[in-house]
């Protein structure tokens, strides 16, 4: 065996009160992809955050190619050769794609006059782009106009453009699309092929199972175990996740399409852009409906939609109480909830703590006859969330920006939840989540379900539309092109034919 | 002690550091004055009657700040309601008037820059930046016109007289900071303000109004300024263009002092208006008695300024410190 191009030797790290790594040792191979796994809050970003220069550990040693690793900050890491795409949003609003892919290097695109050139500099990041394959993104427009998925594979560019001995990849392919995930792939191909290294980190089992050549799985942070290959066995690696085998249901048990008879909230002819044509949408009580499609395919906007977040070109969004939803705050009186796929900006304020953000849409549950929100009626509004949702913190003081993926989220669902919402339009609600988790959200949304709230579930996993939904709608370019009734026989190759 | 308890302990040092800083101002102010043989009583009283203003006005601004912004008018504005308070006294003699003129313009002022900013979409601080110019110019001429040579114009002592002390300007004080602090705290006003500060646009799919509450906020901040034009003339029953000129700049500085984090959100602190406004005025006041007065002006601005940038620094230090990797 070659020798190892990265080692981590007993690495700790503390954020606060909270143990992210408890000792860790980690040793990749140049050509290598390790796969990292581990529920949300095991220190799987921890320890390849540190990796890649994001931030330094307490105590232990780290080697890169033989050298002592010191990195000063991810841009250091990155031009000696580790470079790292984060889970959430890595790259920065306000300025152009192309600046964002030349950040601190763009005084080679000064001219004589000490001006930017800005042909060359937009002509350079297309090549970039390009480079990887993106070619629906023009490096010259305004980074806030892409979507997500888009940003992420921006992100991924710049990291690609410095040629990374090791590519860090943090939970992002639930940020992409099909594409966008064939497209990451076939670079982590091309970089083993060019001997290089990936570490990998996903939720998703059987992507991780497919992508890597080696596993390791953390909890709590410590390292559980690396499985070869040739052991990757699903159930072992799930028991070795969460510490236990996982019991009861993943998805729905039953292949009932049930609803209430009641429409809980109707759209209308929905035109925006081109993002939006013509959509027409009913959402019964006591229904989940799934939204599926590609990434680009308007399903995202459907949601803020319905929310009463975007000016509609025309049609409208009524109620079951006849009110027309024409904005967030009208949509939040008729008790309907949002959880955005991009959480960490649309979803939560990181700086707040725990009970500022779940507390924030349940003030006119728990406040008094008077109005007032009193201390002891919010923390025991706050302390049931936490504890139906099994939110893991230290207290319901701590900041939401200290909690691991899975956590954020369910702080969401608890604002959401909490406050009686009867309707939820949840935009991949779970989005970097583990599967523990997962199967807590989904046994809740059934849960929901049953008690007659309507759901709206928009999601780019189409086995978690399948499992769940009594309504599977297809969306391509703006419309909603296919309606699947739940079934047993309802199959992923079904659905892709209308996607595509 | 382990790390995270040890952390704990210096995010808890870090909350309660201008408090403690605050403390050390008023003992070090009180053995300055004692050892340059001045009188200590009359001294706290100045300070106190400097102090009282800039804590009222900054108590209002309070709000705004939470919001994530700032308004640079406000001492255009206490300096342009105070002026409108005298001359509507010199014309009807009526104190009832003048103070009910006094919170008026004080909110008036603020909701016209509220409006340009939540209805327009104009940046407060931009809309603040041009009202300082508007109100001060407006103010200027008022008194220069009324007050012709004699620089400024005023209303008689005795109609302040009853209002002047110590124990009934603690006890404004105290009532106006009382129902802020409860606002702040207690209801969904203060609790959504924060909210918004910390993120707009989360707050946005929320359902809160970000608008509703901007004017709100410019509200509270108004009532904050017509309160700070009375207090400051029952210090001074008199207005020139140079009364509370400075109080923009030094609210701004003051909350940070006080411990309210630059950019709003939810770590906003109300008592920081209090706190800090205190310890400015503290801090001034020593450096005033201890350097030459024709120079303790600007090196006051400058020990200040390294104040305000290293209290920044240390607060801000505590909140990246909590952050875990995105």
């Amino acid at each position: 065996m070659s020798e190892p191009i990265l080692e981590m030797k007993n690495i700790s790290k503390r954020f606060g009160s909270v143990v992210a790594l408890n000792d860790v040792s980690l040793t990749v191979f140049p050509g290598e992809i390790r796969g990292l796994i581990g529920e949300n809050g095991s220190g799987k970003s921890t320890i390849s955050s540190i990796a890649a220069g994001m931030q330094k550990a307490n105590s232990g040693q780290m080697v890169f190619k033989n050298n002592k690793w010191e990195p000063e900050s991810m841009i250091d890491a990155l031009s000696k050769g580790i470079g790292m795409v984060v889970q959430e949003s890595g790259t920065i609003a306000g300025i152009s794609v192309a600046e964002n892919i030349f950040l601190g290097e763009l005084n080679q695109f000064k001219n004589k006059f000490g001006i930017i050139d800005k042909k060359r500099l937009y002509r350079e990041a297309d090549k970039v782009l390009e480079n990887i394959g993106i070619t629906n993104v023009k490096s010259n427009i305004l980074m806030q106009s892409l979507d997500f998925q888009e940003r992420k594979l921006v992100e991924i560019a710049k990291v690609m453009m410095k040629k990374p001995d090791i590519l860090v990849i943090d939970e992002t392919s639930t940020a992409l699309s099909h594409d966008g995930r064939t497209l990451m792939y076939s670079l982590i191909k091309r970089l083993k092929n060019e001997n290089k290294s990936v570490i990998f980190i996903s939720h998703d089992l059987d992507e991780i199972m497919t992508v890597c050549d080696t596993l390791t799985v953390l909890r709590d942070g410590k390292l559980i175990r690396t499985f070869e290959k040739e052991e990757f066995a699903a159930d072992l690696i799930r028991t070795s996740m969460i510490g236990r085998e996982l019991q009861g249901d993943y998805y729905r048990a039953d292949y009932d399409a049930t609803s209430e008879d009641a429409v809980a909230l109707e759209g209308k002819s929905l035109n925006y852009g081109d993002k939006l044509k013509d959509v027409n949408i009913k959402l019964h009580k006591g229904e989940i409906v799934g939204i599926g499609g590609l990434s680009t395919c308007g399903m995202h906007y459907l949601g803020e939609a319905l929310f009463g977040a975007l000016a509609l070109d025309s049609g409208e969004v009524v109620a079951d109480s006849g009110k027309v939803i024409k904005s967030c705050h009208n949509a939040v009186g008729q008790k309907i909830g949002y959880v955005s796929k991009d959480r960490d900006t649309k979803s939560l304020c990181l700086e707040a703590s725990i009970k500022d953000n779940i507390s924030i849409a349940g003030m006119n549950i728990f406040k008094t006859k008077a109005g007032l929100v009193t201390s002891k009626n919010e923390k025991k509004y706050v302390s049931n969330q936490i504890k139906n949702l099994s939110i893991k913190c230290s207290s319901m003081n701590q900041q939401v920006s200290q909690l691991s993926g899975g956590n954020k989220q369910k702080v969401v669902f608890g604002k959401w939840i909490g406050c009686d919402s009867e309707i939820l339009i949840l935009d991949c609600p779970t989005r970097g989540v583990d599967i523990g988790v997962k199967q807590a959200m989904y046994q809740l949304m059934v849960q929901l379900k049953n008690e007659g709230k309507a759901i709206l579930m928009i999601s780019e996993e189409l086995p978690e539309l399948i499992g769940m939904s009594d309504r599977v709608l297809i969306m391509k370019d703006g419309q909603i092109t296919k309606e699947f009734k739940r079934s047993k026989d309802l199959s992923e190759a079904d659905v892709i034919n209308y996607m595509i | 002690m382990s790390k995270g308890n040890k952390l704990k302990n210096s995010q808890m040092l870090i909350a309660i550091l201008p408090i403690v800083a605050l403390i050390v101002l008023f003992i070090v102010f009180c053995t300055v004055v004692q050892m340059n043989e001045y009188r200590l009583d009359m001294y706290l009283k100045i300070v106190f009657n400097e102090a009282v203003v800039l804590a009222v006005v900054a108590t209002g601004a309070i709000f705004i700040y939470t919001l994530g912004t700032f308004d640079i008018s406000l001492g255009a504005s206490t300096l342009f309601a105070a002026t409108l308070g005298v001359t509507v006294y010199n014309k009807t003699e009526s104190l009832v008037l003048m103070i009910l003129v006094l919170f008026l313009a004080g909110i008036v002022c603020s909701l016209f820059n509220s409006i340009l900013a939540s209805i327009f979409n104009i940046p407060a601080f931009v809309t603040t930046v041009a009202m300082m110019s508007v109100l001060s110019a407006i103010a200027s001429q008022i008194i220069t016109t009324d007050g012709g040579a004699l620089g400024g114009i005023s209303i008689p002592s005795s109609v302040v007289e009853p209002y002047t002390g110590v124990g009934f300007k603690i006890l404004l004080l105290g009532l106006y900071f009382g129902i802020c602090y409860f606002i702040f705290q207690h209801t969904k006003t203060g609790r959504r303000m924060k909210y918004i500060g910390g993120n707009p646009l989360c707050a946005g799919l929320t359902g809160i109004k970000a608008n509703k509450y901007t004017i709100i906020a410019f509200v509270m901040a108004g009532i904050g300024v017509g309160l700070g034009a009375f207090l400051t003339l029952t210090y001074t029953p008199s207005v020139t263009t140079q009364t509370a000129s400075s109080i923009g700049m030094n609210i701004f500085i003051a909350i940070v002092f006080g411990g309210m984090p630059i950019s709003g959100g939810p770590r906003s602190k109300i008592y920081a208006a209090l706190v800090g406004g205190f310890s400015y005025m503290l801090l001034n006041d020593i450096l005033e008695i201890l350097i030459d007065s024709s120079a303790a002006y600007g090196i006051t601005q400058v020990i200040s300024a390294v104040f305000f940038l290293a209290v920044v620094y240390v607060t801000s230090m505590n909140y990246r410190s909590q952050m875990l990797p995105r």
